[in-house]
């Protein structure tokens, strides 16, 4: 079990994870802060969503790190505060918003949502917003307001979303790219996009992951970071990354690896050092799923196996894995890590000494 | 897995030879059988009508994956003489009733689905069929990479060069000794989805060719194989996903049994 939350931890001057002496910023690339209690269920997909997830989490997590499907469902602040910022590691974390309206009443985590706990953590975490390109013309004002209404840092796409009869849509449809435009128009530089295991019909593949090679063409200036490396289209999204210099991976699902299939995760790495190169991957946890805790005291003891590293001619070092683990998502928001460790230093947060 | 499977066979039906040919429906996605994969949860044969209840990883595995295996399944059943009638079940997928509906009254993907189904599936299975090559294809070439083969000798090697002596593949060429590669499995299916892909057979065909059947240059043999390798990582890591979520699956299945599961309702009955 994890601890309980620590309500009265000591503010700690040093609050950056450790590793040989080394000082590692962490930024968890991709978590949320979800409701998903049956009295939101709004259709039994709504049931069978999160069922879903507590079956990746409980069948990749180690066995000690399972939590109960009531806790799973609705794990609130105070448990989401401490297994971030107190005991995973982490300095600072991306709000990855989801919204599913069809299937939970106030959504899944909605922006409006996840602003709760960023507000009261203003330097932990970086928002995401979001657009629906089936809303047309009609959305434009209502993405307007959000970004001037909230601390928008990046926007999370996921374009598997049900609508209205509707299962999904594509990056490069006419009015995705009205809205990348006008995204990028009020700021926004950074794209995650959910191309991991999806779901429903279309004759086309689900998971295909072509459209952001598309829209990686048609906007030079937005980064796509392509959330769970396109599992399971590994092999195309490696792939469309070494076409296009702004695709980046962002790598939860992936992570969790580690732990049940080190092999796997170590030939997963190896592709991905290999064809993108060790400064375009961001850790992400996809917490609550999995724990950034043990996510990345298993990744910062693990060794890329011999022959791996000599078939793809790669390295995971730890200088690799410090960037994996924040450097690459400092840089791509623009965060200076000296200034932000100082700022974070204050608020109370760090690990428990 | 397999041996897991809980079957029904009424006297007079070879139950070996219906699970040996059920043993060749794939799941396209991981190129691997479903049977391997723990997918398929009880088959029950009754007065030539067979009931086959598979369980996928999750409810919300791919509509489209999961319609092609349990079209496959029915399919692979109706070929046994002595079979006249095929239901699929699906369990609790989010799609099983309209999965269920249309597979075991023989109608394409697109009846059942007709506001999301562009077309038939036949391209996403031939994608895949061309994706399972190019992973057996890999596995092929890493272990003639490992038997010491140089791409300069890989690049010649005919199809009829490559014999199955005792279950290992062994290269025979004119003047030389034999040389013992690998195991004969990974021969036999890179030489299958060969043939169904209709690429060229014969023996004189080069042993390593592209989806259209050219052979490789010395230059280009080592590019092509860090692509393909790529492949063969995609589909083993997917499996294993999937593995893992089945396990979850089976102690929910187990835990249910003493009056609580914790996750996904089981609506097949054992």
């Amino acid at each position: 079990m994890l601890p309980e939350p620590q309500e009265d931890t000591p503010i700690r001057e040093e609050d950056m994870y450790q590793h040989d002496g080394h000082d590692i910023f962490v930024v968890d690339g991709h978590m949320h802060f979800w409701d998903a209690n049956p009295e939101n269920w709004k259709t039994k997909h709504g049931e069978s969503w999160i069922k879903c997830f507590h079956a990746f989490h409980s069948g990749l997590s180690p066995a000690e790190e399972v939590w109960a499907f009531d806790k799973f469902c609705r794990y609130g602040e105070e448990v989401l505060v401490n297994d971030l910022f107190r005991t995973g590691y982490v300095d600072m974390a991306i709000l990855n918003s989801t919204y599913l309206y069809e299937f939970y009443k106030n959504g899944f985590n909605t922006h409006q949502q996840n602003n709760v706990i960023k507000a009261k953590h203003p330097d932990r975490f970086l928002l995401c917003g979001s657009f629906d390109p089936r809303d047309e013309e009609a959305g434009f004002d209502p993405f307007r307001r959000m970004m001037a209404e909230y601390p928008i840092s990046g926007l999370k796409l996921y374009t598997a979303e049900w609508r209205n009869g509707s299962r999904g849509w594509r990056l490069n449809d006419p009015w995705a790219y009205k809205y990348l435009t006008l995204a990028q128009e009020l700021g926004i530089k950074n794209i995650h996009v959910h191309k991991g295991p999806t779901v429903y019909p279309l004759s086309a593949d689900a998971f295909d992951v072509r459209d952001v090679d598309y829209a990686a063409t048609d906007f030079p200036d937005l980064n796509f970071i392509v959330e769970h490396v396109g599992l399971p289209r590994l092999d195309d999204f490696c792939w469309i990354a070494t076409q296009e210099s702004n695709v980046y991976a962002g790598l939860s699902v992936a992570m969790a690896f580690v732990h049940l299939r080190p092999k796997y995760f170590g030939e997963i790495m190896a592709n991905l050092l290999f064809w993108l190169g060790p400064d375009k991957l961001l850790f992400g946890s996809d917490y609550a799923i999995w724990s950034p805790k043990w996510l990345i005291d298993k990744f910062m003891a693990y060794q890329l196996p011999e022959d791996l590293k000599q078939e793809y001619h790669v390295d995971l070092t730890p200088e690799i894995k410090r960037r994996i683990l924040g450097e690459n998502a400092a840089h791509l928001y623009g965060i200076d890590i000296a200034t932000q460790t100082a700022k974070l230093s204050r608020d109370g947060l760090g690990a428990a000494p | 897995m397999r041996d897991e499977v809980p079957c029904d066979f009424p006297a007079g039906y070879d139950g070996a030879a219906i699970l040996k040919r059920l043993a060749r429906v794939l799941d396209p996605e991981l190129d691997e059988p479903i049977l391997d994969l723990g997918f398929v949860r009880s088959l029950q044969l009754r007065s030539g009508h067979a009931e086959v209840a598979l369980r996928l990883p999750t409810s919300w595995c791919a509509v489209n994956f999961a319609y092609l295996m349990a079209e496959d399944v029915r399919d692979a059943l109706l070929s046994i003489e002595g079979i006249g009638r095929v239901t699929v079940r699906l369990g609790d997928h989010c799609a099983a009733a309209e999965i269920e509906a249309a597979v075991n009254e023989g109608r394409p993907f697109a009846e059942a689905f007709p506001d999301e189904a562009a077309g038939s599936l036949e391209a996403l299975r031939r994608t895949f069929l061309r994706k399972g090559f190019l992973g057996r294809q890999e596995q092929l070439l890493r272990e003639l990479r490992a038997a010491g083969c140089t791409t300069e000798a890989i690049c010649v090697l005919r199809l009829g060069e490559m014999s199955i002596e005792d279950d290992t593949m062994v290269i025979r060429r004119p003047g030389c000794a034999p040389v013992e590669i690998g195991p004969a499995s990974v021969l036999r299916r890179y030489s299958e989805r060969r043939a169904e892909l209709a690429l060229d057979c014969s023996p004189t065909a080069p042993l390593i060719v592209d989806l259209e059947g050219k052979p490789f240059s010395v230059d280009q043999l080592q590019g092509h194989y860090e692509a393909i390798r790529t492949v063969r990582v995609a589909l083993e890591a997917n499996g294993s996903f999937c593995r893992a979520l089945l396990s979850v699956q089976h102690r929910d299945a187990a835990g249910a049994a003493g009056g609580h599961a914790n996750t996904g309702g089981r609506h097949v009955p054992a």
